[in-house]
């Protein structure tokens, strides 16, 4: 690692130090980015730091929304008792360990790399196997016969904001905006971030969810710490007597991008069932891609979508029943 | 690119000229001496490396000197006073709690941030804590009885 | 059994005597020394799996400033391995690559990026030749041989046969036959490999700091492959973050290390990544086992019949004593009349194996108990009971030679069986749970040591000058496991004293006796009994001194640790210091000199290889797991495990419950979780994300019970603790689940996809089976 780190104190600032030197990349909490580095996984000249840009921080309610600060940690988020009303962001309490969630930033998370057994090792491993797709090489030993990377988003935080309805603030040299998370990414595993160069995630916002959206979130993960999560899923729904009105699936680490299913909520005017849950399993089924990147096998990942799905619905619809 | 670093270790400022790229376990082990704080991967996936910054729990191996300019940092050469064990190191020794002792500073340091936000953890409040800190010769029994030892009054010998 | 023995340091809760400076940081490891100027030195590792070296190119690395020496295959053309009839490996390597990882140059350099860009510019020629990673393609009629030596890919086979195993099945009830496989697992000790190396050009001398578990074999092997005499050689070992067998063999980097401090005619610092620990290796191989096992329909088992093959790595290391541990202690646990054995362990193209935690013993030990826990059921038996049927009585010789002579299992099964409410809950538990027992045993040392030098197997030297402070000198290397406390503990016993007139040095081959180092469990047996030893002849000569200053005969003293005084008088004796002083009048410091040598009827059968498994004493544990099981997810919560450890005497039972529980716990990441997995010979689990190994969150509760045999060998009765356990948990667990799922999983690790497979393999038959009945 040979690089200099400037550390400005506002968006601003760090936006026109990305323009200067466009070839820097944006340092958060850096646990994703600094094992990368310390494997060869690129080589910036810059660094640009975001941890004094105060312009990121804080959470705050006013209006219609909840905001974020792309530079709230991960320990904040999950002392600030959000979880209680926003059930899917409990995914920010089980996320790596301790000591990495006070580093760790929500627009981190969000901007996670894609990871893959081929792809997070070291120079002297990817060198040995010809490189990857991914990073220097022309094939993708996921998938050798094909173009595509098959590397997989595992944030957990992209899924649960998601089924809340979350937007991004995005802010470059030709952007400022609110937009949906979901635009935030493409389905290809080498460049699943739709910023253009510069562009800063800023802020998060989620709409004030009124009582009756109920959301939560479950991983599958070989142990109960420090791992990321071989699949994610996270569900919203609204329950107006029997029937579930709303229904939000949000799936992460299958595909090179999270997911968003909206809409699911055919078949369930009596309630969750085994036609109309199976239907909705179905359908994610079709889209999601879990490969060979992880050392747990895809078929595994592709049933615990299944599997958590299906038990996210009925919990959520169930709680609320007990509640009432 | 080098810069000019200020920084307080152990309650002692430091101000050193160090490349933009150190790392904090680097600077502490190499620069300052400190070498209690171990490495023990190859970043971010043990704990071993555990400090505290303004009294929270950072990994040293995933951290960059300069990114934690000006801020404060404690590392286990800080806990003991005046040649006197914290309440946690006593407990870590007499409870077994250590056995090859490679992991001992940094579970220490991670037990450390959290007794300073829950003086009084339960059970899953501290597996949860000490989570992301790996041992390979406890099975991990003796730790929990150490921090738990630690808070209890008469948990270690005065 | 010896009566019992009324101690005061010795069977007390000790904690370790180096535990101050593990928790105030202060512990200096390898990596913790930054001896002035030293160079940094980089291994240059093999990306290819298998090929001809054709041509090992420095000349561009030469030319880099910066760059001091480098070192290729060519500076070490000596061969290395820890079985002196077995070394086929180099400190680098030679006409050809055998694995990925492999070292091929190294290089020292004024800083680590020089160092890394000199790596860089090494240019390798080779002739690439086909990889094996697994023991059925390595052993195909058409692979191409690893080593010319070694047709067929085989490092060694083993086949023994004792009673009359055809005739056992004969007589048996039920007969269970089936195929296991267990998954190469390694150590992960927390501290990654280091070595710091010394070279005085003057002098030509070396000396060498290093994690090793055996300081000796590192000094022995540094001799060899840089063919400088022993005595120009140093060997220290700092504190070392756990072994678990890692270090037991003398590693490649340390004897790089060693060479390249030569060429560079200074001092060289190494420290390896977490990848390079990984890929260095020597764990526990993957192993494919077919066992049939004869039962009597009162559960006595008739005869075994087990079949292994170990998927080696490319190097012999320890191959031949691990393949020959799997088949001896299918001896030596429950009283079986009919053993047979054929062991294969082969050559792959993948990091070397060697010896781990339970050596050789512990796959084995999964399928055998397995077996019998699944036999138990179908006979309608009580797998507890099954195992009370088949207990040995000690004293006892095994069909294979092995001397049992105590044995604790039989009080180990009431306690688990209590304590884990095992009458009422085992096939009562709730849908999801599951509970399950699993038995293993271990040796307190290998009674025979791989190299034979007829001195004793331990020696420990108790210096005694004018300060009247006893400094013990041991060579037994303290990795984490308290060796250095057991023997202070027995030094303060025998003499009275307390720790503050006591230290420990180990580990410098300039000052401790040689020592067989820290392997097998065999410090606390071997060394503790040359610590006593040393320690009765000190003490017999101090009363011999104070006799003299009391003016009366030795018989007459009695000693009181600080005092001496004549025996049953009313006066005040004098003290220790005084009767150090008396000792040391015409004579000056004393050393006082303890020795231990395994008697010739401990080191095992007159057969080919029947010396390894054998030792002065076995331990004993037996163990209950109960568990949870997640049908929609497959994941196994491991809810409690009951663990009873017959150690002899707990010398320490502190130290011992440490073990014990450690020992459990690994025994679990082995079963639940842990794998190396390679994509072409490349490590796909060389870090702590992808080599999982349990999390705090993941470990259970591990109530330990020791239960005190009193071998009539060990010192104050005391044999193994560290090992021992770890084996039964495999079974344990699978069995547990077994009842959890109601389907069996033979396979390790029990993985979530492995549970819900099986699983829904289940759920199939289940269909077809009602299918064909309506």
């Amino acid at each position: 690692m040979d690089f200099d780190l400037l550390m400005p104190t506002s968006a601003a600032e760090a936006i026109a130090l990305m323009q200067e030197n466009p070839n820097a990349r944006y340092l958060a909490g850096g646990t994703d980015l600094v094992p990368n580095l310390r494997r060869g996984i690129g080589a910036p000249d810059i660094l640009i730091g975001l941890d004094g840009v105060e312009d990121l921080k804080g959470i705050s309610e006013g209006g219609d929304y909840l905001t974020l600060g792309a530079g709230v940690t991960l320990a904040e988020l999950e002392g600030s008792g959000l979880s209680g009303r926003y059930g899917a962001l409990s995914a920010a309490v089980d996320i790596a360990g301790p000591a990495l969630r006070q580093a760790a930033t929500i627009g981190g998370n969000l901007c996670l790399d894609t990871r893959c057994i081929f792809y997070n090792q070291s120079k002297w491993w990817r060198n040995a196997n010809q490189y990857c797709l991914k990073l220097d090489g022309d094939t993708c030993h996921v998938a050798p016969k094909g173009q595509r990377c098959h590397a997989a988003f595992s944030g957990d935080l992209a899924p649960a904001l998601m089924v809340l309805g979350a937007e991004v603030r995005v802010v470059g040299p030709n952007a400022d905006g609110w937009k949906p998370i979901s635009d935030l990414y493409h389905e290809d595993g080498l460049a699943h971030l739709t910023l253009a160069p510069g562009d800063l995630l800023v802020a998060v916002r989620l709409p004030v969810v009124s009582r009756d959206l109920r959301s939560g979130y479950l991983k599958s993960r070989l142990r109960k710490a420090v791992d990321f999560p071989l699949a994610g899923v996270a569900v919203a729904l609204r329950r107006e007597g029997d029937a579930i009105t709303d229904l939000r699936v949000g799936v992460t680490g299958t595909n090179p991008r999270p997911l968003l299913f909206d809409g699911l909520v055919g078949g369930m005017d009596q309630g969750p069932n085994d036609d109309a849950l199976s239907a909705i399993t179905k359908e994610i089924g079709q889209m999601i891609k879990p490969m060979r990147t992880t050392n747990l096998p895809g078929l595994y990942r592709r049933q615990m979508v299944t599997v958590l799905t299906r038990r996210l619905i009925t919990d959520l619809y169930d709680a609320g029943d007990r509640k009432e | 690119m080098a810069s000019i670093v200020k920084m307080n270790v152990n309650g002692r400022e430091q101000e050193h000229l160090i490349p933009d790229s150190l790392l904090l376990i680097e600077f502490l082990r190499d620069r300052l001496g400190l070498t209690g704080t171990k490495r023990g991967c190859d970043g971010g996936e043990c704990g071993a490396c555990t400090v505290l910054v303004n009294g929270k729990q950072r990994l040293g191996c995933v951290t960059l000197a300069k990114s934690v300019s000006g801020q404060s940092v404690e590392t286990i050469e800080s806990v003991e006073t005046r040649g006197r064990l914290s309440r946690l190191q006593q407990a870590f020794h007499e409870k077994l709690g250590t056995q090859c002792g490679f992991c001992t500073p940094g579970m220490i340091m991670a037990a450390e941030g959290l007794l300073r936000d829950n003086p009084s953890p339960n059970e899953a409040e501290i597996k949860e804590a000490l989570s992301g800190n790996l041992c390979r010769c406890t099975g991990y029994v003796k730790i929990i009885e150490s921090v738990q030892a630690a808070i209890e009054p008469g948990g270690v010998s005065p | 059994m010896n009566p019992p023995i009324k101690n005061t340091v010795v069977g007390a809760r000790v904690p370790l005597i180096d535990g101050v400076e593990k928790v105030r940081g202060v512990a200096k490891y390898t990596a913790d020394l930054a001896p002035e100027g030293a160079l940094v030195g980089r291994i240059l590792r093999s990306p290819y799996s298998h090929a001809e070296l054709i041509k090992v190119d420095t000349s561009k690395a030469e030319a880099l400033p910066g760059v001091v020496a480098i070192v290729t295959g060519k500076d070490s053309p000596f061969p290395y391995g820890i079985v002196p009839i077995a070394q086929n490996e180099f400190p680098m390597a030679q006409e050809k690559v055998r694995y990925r990882g492999e070292p091929i140059a190294a290089v020292a350099a004024i800083d680590e990026a020089t160092a890394l860009a000199a790596l860089d510019l090494i240019e390798l020629t080779v002739k690439e030749l086909p990889g094996y990673y697994n023991a059925k393609d390595s052993r195909a009629v058409d692979a191409v041989q690893l080593h010319d030596n070694k047709p067929g890919n085989i490092e060694r086979d083993v086949h023994n046969s004792f009673g009359d195993v055809e005739a056992g099945f004969a007589e048996a009830d039920l007969l269970g036959e089936d195929d296991f496989h267990c998954e190469e697992v390694t150590h992960a000790h927390m501290e990654p490999h280091a070595a710091v190396a010394e070279y005085d050009p003057q002098r030509d001398h070396l000396t060498f700091w290093s994690v090793t578990q055996v300081p000796y074999y590192v000094h022995l092997m540094l001799a060899q492959c840089m063919d400088l005499n022993k005595s120009r050689i140093r060997v220290i070992k700092p504190f070392v973050g756990g072994g678990f067998g890692a270090r037991t063999e003398t590693l490649n980097f340390e004897l790089v290390c060693g060479i390249l401090a030569r060429a560079a005619k200074g001092r060289v610092r190494m420290v390896l990544s977490r990848e390079e620990t990984f890929l260095t290796h020597r764990g526990r191989p993957a192993a494919d086992i077919h066992l049939k096992l004869g039962l009597a329909k009162d559960g006595r088992i008739t005869a075994v019949k087990a079949e292994m093959a170990q998927y080696g790595g490319a190097y012999g290391g320890y191959g031949i004593v691990t393949i020959l541990y799997a088949g001896a202690l299918l001896n030596a646990l429950y009283d079986i009349p009919a053993v047979q054995y054929d062991g294969y362990r082969v050559y792959t193209n993948t990091p070397p194996c060697g010896a781990m935690r339970g050596h050789g013993t512990v796959d084995m030990r999964h399928a055998f108990d397995t077996m019998l826990n699944r036999m138990a059921r179908q006979l309608g038996l009580d797998p507890i009971e099954v195992r009370r049927r088949n207990l040995l009585e000690a004293p006892t010789e095994t069909p294979n030679g092995l001397q049992i002579t105590s044995y604790g299992l039989p009080q180990n099964l009431d306690w688990v069986e209590q304590a884990s409410g095992w009458k009422k809950r085992k096939g009562n538990m709730p849908k999801g749970r599951g509970l399950g027992i699993g038995c293993s045993h271990f040796v307190s040392g290998a009674a025979k040591p791989v190299q034979w030098t007829g001195q004793p197997d331990a020696v420990v030297n108790l210096k005694l000058d004018f300060d009247a402070g006893i400094t013990i000198l041991t060579g037994a290397a303290d990795i984490g496991q308290g060796s250095s406390t057991i023997v202070a503990q027995v030094v303060a016993e025998v003499m009275g004293l307390d720790f503050s007139r006591i230290r420990v040095i180990s580990n410098d081959s300039a000052i401790t006796p040689r020592d067989m180092g820290s392997y097998s469990s065999r410090v606390t047996y071997m060394v503790g009994n040359a610590t006593l030893h040393a320690a009765q002849k000190l003490k017999a000569r101090l009363i011999a001194a104070a006799a003299t200053a009391l003016e009366t005969e030795p018989e007459n003293i009695e000693c009181l640790g600080e005092t001496y005084r004549v025996i049953d008088s009313q006066d005040s004796g004098i003290s220790f210091e005084k009767v150090v002083q008396t000792a040391l009048i015409d004579h000056g410091a004393i050393t006082e000199r303890g020795t231990f040598t395994v008697p010739k009827a401990f080191q095992g059968g007159k057969h080919r290889g029947g010396a390894v498994g054998s030792t002065m004493g076995f331990s004993y544990a037996a163990q209950v797991v109960e568990v949870a099981v997640d049908t929609d997810t497959g994941e196994i919560t491991v809810e409690k495990v009951w663990v009873s450890h017959d150690c002899g005497y707990a010398i320490n039972p502190l130290s011992v419950e440490g073990q014990v529980q450690g020992a459990i716990w690994m025994g679990m990441g082995q079963a639940m979780m842990e794998a190396t997995r390679f994509h072409e010979g490349l490590p796909l689990h060389a870090n702590f994300l992808d080599y999982s190994f349990p999390t705090m969150m993941d470990s259970p509760d591990i109530k330990v019970h020791i239960v005190e045999s009193m071998d009539p060998n060990g010192p104050f009765g005391a044999k193994e603790a560290s090992e021992g356990g770890l084996a039964g948990f495999l079974p344990a667990l699978a069995e547990a689940v077994a009842e959890a799922i109601g389907t069996e999983i033979n396979d390790m690790p029990i993985t979530p996809d492995k549970v819900i497979e099986a699983l829904t393999k289940k759920r199939r038959a289940d269909k077809k089976r009602k299918r064909a009945a309506s």
